[in-house]
Order: structure tokens, then C-alpha cells, then sequence
């Protein structure tokens, strides 16, 4: 085995675990503190990346769609401040989903939820379809990544995008660790996430802060659709693939841990360009049989995942 | 549900009445195009009704039946044209496969339920496209192949223009939707059939009263993806050509999207739902056609895409009307 290229492989790896880590940390916030499974989650993340998209291009009609034309600005943004834009826009969005139609439906049944949410899913993409059509744009890219662009380690190659990425997903994690562990509102999440019941009683606002872990989830869906928009082209169709992916991470890591959820998306990462590479069968395109594969392992043998709370049934 | 208390109300009857005069009409008033696409129309309640076994009798959510459809029709050409099997085997092997194919699938289902068991029906929908594109000689890879054999009028059916073999293959499309509904009815009302529900409500209670878990799991979703794989073999039979690009993952939700909106755990629910599709896709070739909204025509353009009037069809029905079309007129029940 050539140990030179193995360690590409890892290299390039390391970009779609970034941004599959992001995207089942969205997932495992609303899956820990709502006790749902967004299926909706990466159209809504497409959904901000058109924003971001928007916002770079500057007003032209055909592009921005006629229902946003008037809230565009009249002069495109720099690329931060457009995914700033955008990642305030997600938690806009995520904030209001949980709002109008999550909180009113109370404890309703998994199938309500998951109807909620496939209905979202369906909306979405043919909203995106609609608007922006359904031809692939290209998105500008974030971090250099020309031909030179790559740190030279052991003879394979580090590309600075990667290392990009990874510096912003771990910068928002420690935010977000910061926020958790030292803000009023972080620790009334953390009480809802345990029991929003008993959190109630000793008089924290459980609705509100469900909004709170909606909003942060989708900001972070939101910056994975826009990290990920430059190298998987930006359509409405984008983050279909990739949903599969975050939720085999998730679940691999235990739906209901975001440590989990790191390292899940870490291993579904590698695993998704190392099986192809060396199982001719699967290549790239068929890279998504061996994800779905693992969940469904993982479901049937150990549904807590690597990390996540077993739940003992009482019946 | 329906039981000897709830005898086919009078609307219900109106429905059928009327129903089965718009189905005599068409194939007097349509093309040999229109008579295509309502066939197509017709057979699409097979899938949905697949969907509505599975999930509104059986309990067991299935965002992927879109899967089950292209089965039936991949494995139903593989049959007419590499195997020179007649129609009606290909056909009823084409179910046959589906259906196993469900069993297949209904086997983690055992273990794996509710919004679990949404999540892997949902990969599987976004799996399917890639794989069959895996396997060319079955489907015909990224383009599709078409299929040589033909369902044609027989020799003692009267006529014999292009019109005559739509006709048939109308009344044939009619025949088998018609006759699916009413082994279905008579398979949920059965003594398996209140097992399945049993199931769905309680699984713990249904097994202590005798109800084997295993068997009546993997055979609710090997019936259900029979009636998918069904519609799909019956595509072939319309338009003798199968492609991967028929079924994209979107395709498996809108089938879910039109069970839930028809109205789950009811036999009329799938029909119901499949009219309202239809109805908001001519909805929307009218709105898409007329020019005078000004500003607003963006957002009337969107009633043109089906898929986004059922999202937010679900969502509203959800929280008003969660047992679907079916349930509007119906009296509250306690829910399962």
C-alpha cells in the first residue's frame, strides 16, 4: 500500500468530515434537545447558502428570484459577511421553524414530526428549485485554493481549505462550549437537554430556549451548506447526499451526543473517500451505500452509537 | 377504520358513483397521450396505497417506497426482455420481487421503528439512484434503456388502431387498481389485518395476545412494496422504457407526502390522495399559464411545482386535519 497516497486520502478526507461534523451537530442539537430528527436540515442549509449566494452576486434579477429581489442589497458583500449574513439568516429560520410549527404541535407523535419535517424538506427544495433554478451555480471559493495552495507534509498534500474549515467548525465549537458553560441561556439549554420537564419546574422558559437550540443548529447547518457549497457545487439538491452522511455520523456517534457527533462525522469522513478508493465496486458516487449501510447497523446493534445515552424502554 | 359499524357513508358512495363515471368518460373524451397520463395517474395509487399499508395500518414509517416502484419496474423489464417471459408473469414476478425486496427491508424494521426507521427509508431513497446506475444491464445505467416487448390489444379485442391498445391497457391499469384496492381492503380487515393494527398501536399488547412480531412485520412491508413494485410494473406496461432518473429521492416523499395528505389507515385515503396531486398539477399548469399577477406571479408560479404544495399541504394538514383528506368529514376518533 503506498503509505504517500493513503496520507492524501486522509488529507482530502479531512474537508467533508469538517463539514459533515457540522452538519450532524445540527442534527444531535435538535435531536438531544426536541427529540427529532430534522430531515429538513439540509435543505434549509442550502437554503442559506443561496442567501450567501445572493448576497455576494449583488442585485440581478434573474439570479436573486423575484420574491427577494427587493430585499437584496445594492452592493455585493465580501465573502465573510455574505456566510455572516447567511449563518444569521439559518438561525432566523431555524428559530421560526421551531416557533410556528414545532412548538404548537406539543409532545405530538413521531409521525406528526416527521411529516413537519419532510413537508419542510419538500417546500424547500422545490422553493429553491423555483427561485434559483435547478442548474449548479458556482460558488466562490473561501480559503485559497489554486494549484499552490497546500501545506506539503510528508510528501501529500494539506490543502489550506481544509485547514480553513477546520479552524472555523473548531472556533464555532468553542463558541458554542463557551456559551453552553457560561451564559444563563446556555444553561437553561443544558437543562432542557436533560429534562425539559423537571427544567420547567425550577422555572426555565422551555419554549424560548428550544428556539435557542433550533437557532444555533441551524447556524450551524447553515455554515456547513456554505463551507461545503464551493467544492459540491451550489443546487437545489446539494446537501441531499450530504444529510445521509450527517445522519450516519450522528447516529454513528450516538444520536444524542455532539462529542459523538465529531467523531462521527470524522469517521464517515474517512471512510467515505478511503472505501471507494480501494473497493472499485462502491466508487465515488455509490460512497453514500456504505454510510447508509453503518446506520443501519449501528441502528440494529447498538442504537446509542458510540457515545450516546441508551434508552431502556420501559414496557 | 372501517368495520361493520362504519358502513360506506353516503359522500363515500357519492365518491364512488362519481368516481366511476369520470373513469368510463376518459377513454371516450381523451388522446391516446391523455389516456396515457391518466392511466399513469391511476396506477400512481398503487404506490401510494403501499405506502398507506405500511405506514397508516402497519405503524411502520416509509419514506422510500419510490425504491419499491422502481424495483418493480427494473425487475418487470429484466423479465419481458432478457427472460422473453409473457406480460402478466413479468408482471406478477415484477410484484414478486418488489415484494421481497420489502421483506428485505422489513427485517431491520423488526428492530428499527418510527423516526429511525423514517431516517433509513429516506437513505434508501437517496441511495437507489446511484445504485441502479450500478447495475446497467438490469437498468441501463445513467440513461435508461427502453423495453422491446409490448402490451398490445389481443386479436379478439374489437379495432385495432394505436387507440384501441390505449384503450385496453386504460382498462387493464383500471382492472389491477381496482382489484389491489379490494384485496387490500379485504387484507386489512382480515385476521392479519387487525393483527398489523395491533402492532402499529401497541406492539408489547399485540404480542401477548399471540400476535407473532416477526412474521406479521415482515409481511405487512412485503405486501406493501408488492402494491409499489405493482405500480411499477405497470409503468413498464405504459411506456415501455426504464431509467434511474424516474426515481429520484423526491419521488418517494411525494408518494409519502400524498398517503399522509389522502389520509393514513384509510382504504379511500390513497385514491383521495392521488386526486389531489392531480388536482394541484393542473392547478398549476392554469396558474403558470395566466400572466396578470404583476410582482406576485413568482410566488403563484410556485403552485406549479407539485412538490412544494404538498410539503406545505403536509404541514397544514398536520396540524389541522392530521388524519388527511379522508378524515375531514369523519368524526373525531381516539387516534392509535
Amino acid at each position: 500500500m503506498d503509505l504517500v497516497l493513503l496520507l492524501q486520502r486522509v488529507f482530502d478526507a479531512l474537508f467533508n468530515s469538517a463539514i459533515y461534523s457540522s452538519l450532524a451537530l445540527a442534527l444531535v442539537i435538535i435531536f438531544r434537545s426536541t427529540g427529532l430528527l430534522n430531515f429538513a436540515q439540509g435543505e434549509m442549509a442550502t437554503f442559506t447558502a443561496y442567501i450567501a449566494f445572493v448576497l455576494l452576486s449583488g442585485p440581478q434579477p434573474r439570479l436573486t428570484g423575484g420574491g427577494l429581489a427587493g430585499l437584496v442589497p445594492g452592493v455585493p458583500f465580501t465573502i465573510p459577511l455574505a456566510i455572516v449574513g447567511a449563518v444569521l439568516c439559518g438561525m432566523a429560520v431555524g428559530a421560526a421553524t421551531e416557533r410556528v410549527l414545532i412548538r404548537p404541535l406539543g409532545g405530538a407523535s413521531d409521525l406528526a414530526l416527521v411529516n413537519i419535517t419532510i413537508g419542510l424538506l419538500l417546500a424547500t427544495n422545490s422553493l429553491m428549485a423555483q427561485w434559483w433554478g435547478t442548474g449548479p451555480r458556482i460558488f466562490p471559493a473561501i480559503f485559497p485554493s489554486g494549484a499552490g495552495q497546500h501545506f506539503t507534509i510528508l510528501g501529500a498534500r494539506l490543502r489550506y481549505s481544509t485547514v480553513g474549515v477546520w479552524i472555523v467548525l473548531l472556533s464555532v465549537l468553542v463558541l458554542l462550549i463557551v456559551l453552553l458553560r457560561h451564559t444563563r441561556t446556555g444553561l437553561a439549554f443544558r437543562a432542557v437537554s436533560i429534562s425539559p420537564s423537571n427544567a420547567e419546574l425550577v422555572g426555565v422558559r422551555v419554549g424560548p430556549t428550544l428556539m435557542y437550540g433550533w437557532a444555533m443548529a441551524s447556524g450551524f447547518g447553515a455554515l456547513a451548506a456554505c463551507l461545503s457549497a464551493n467544492s459540491v457545487l451550489l443546487e437545489p439538491n446539494m446537501m441531499l447526499r450530504v444529510l445521509v452522511y450527517a445522519f450516519a455520523a450522528a447516529t454513528l456517534g450516538g444520536l444524542d451526543s455532539p462529542k459523538g457527533a465529531l467523531v462521527g462525522g470524522l469517521i464517515i469522513g474517512l471512510s467515505q473517500t478511503l472505501i471507494p478508493a480501494y473497493v472499485p465496486f462502491i466508487g465515488f458516487e455509490l460512497s453514500v451505500l456504505p454510510a447508509l449501510l453503518a446506520m443501519v447497523l449501528i441502528l440494529l446493534i447498538r442504537p446509542a452509537g458510540l457515545y450516546g445515552t441508551k434508552r431502556i424502554e420501559r414496557v | 377504520m372501517f368495520d361493520r359499524q362504519h358502513r360506506p357513508s353516503r359522500i363515500s358512495v357519492a365518491g364512488i358513483v362519481l368516481l366511476s363515471v369520470a373513469l368510463a368518460i376518459i377513454p371516450f373524451v381523451a388522446t391516446t397521450t391523455g389516456l396515457r397520463q391518466a392511466s399513469q395517474i391511476i396506477i400512481s395509487v398503487l404506490a401510494v396505497l403501499g405506502v398507506n399499508v405500511a405506514a397508516g395500518y402497519g405503524g411502520m414509517i416509509s419514506l422510500g417506497h419510490g425504491v419499491f416502484v422502481g424495483v418493480g419496474a427494473f425487475a418487470t423489464g429484466y423479465y419481458l426482455d432478457d427472460l422473453s417471459l409473457p406480460w402478466l408473469l413479468a408482471i406478477a414476478l415484477g410484484t414478486l420481487t418488489a415484494a421481497l425486496s420489502g421483506a428485505l427491508v422489513g427485517l431491520p424494521a423488526l428492530r428499527i421503528k418510527g423516526i429511525h426507521l423514517a431516517l433509513v427509508t429516506l437513505g434508501m431513497a437517496i441511495v437507489f439512484q446511484p445504485l441502479s446506475k450500478r447495475f446497467p444491464k438490469v437498468t441501463g445505467g445513467v440513461s435508461g434503456q427502453g423495453i422491446e416487448a409490448r402490451f398490445d390489444a389481443p386479436n379478439w379485442w374489437p379495432g385495432d388502431s394505436r387507440m384501441t391498445s390505449a384503450v385496453y391497457r386504460y382498462l387493464f391499469c383500471v382492472l389491477v387498481v381496482v382489484l389491489a384496492l379490494w384485496v387490500t381492503w379485504n387484507i386489512v380487515n382480515s385476521r392479519f389485518g387487525r393483527s398489523m393494527r395491533a402492532l402499529r398501536d401497541n406492539d408489547t399488547a399485540a404480542a401477548i395476545y399471540g400476535v407473532d412480531l416477526v412474521s406479521a412485520r415482515v409481511t405487512t412491508f412485503a405486501v406493501s412494496a408488492g402494491l409499489a413494485g405493482l405500480c411499477g410494473a405497470l409503468q413498464v406496461l405504459l411506456v415501455p422504457f426504464v431509467s434511474q432518473d424516474k426515481f429520484p429521492a423526491q419521488e418517494s416523499l411525494v408518494i409519502y407526502a400524498s398517503a399522509v395528505v389522502g389520509g393514513l389507515g384509510t382504504i379511500w385515503g390513497p385514491v383521495l390522495g392521488v386526486i389531489a396531486r392531480t388536482a394541484v398539477g393542473k392547478a398549476g399548469d392554469l396558474v403558470a399559464g395566466f400572466d396578470g399577477f404583476g410582482p406576485m406571479g413568482d410566488f403563484f408560479t410556485l403552485l406549479d411545482e407539485s412538490a412544494f404544495v404538498f410539503g406545505v399541504g403536509l404541514i397544514v394538514l398536520t396540524f389541522f386535519f392530521p388524519r388527511g383528506l379522508a378524515g375531514i368529514g369523519r368524526k373525531r376518533q381516539p387516534s392509535g
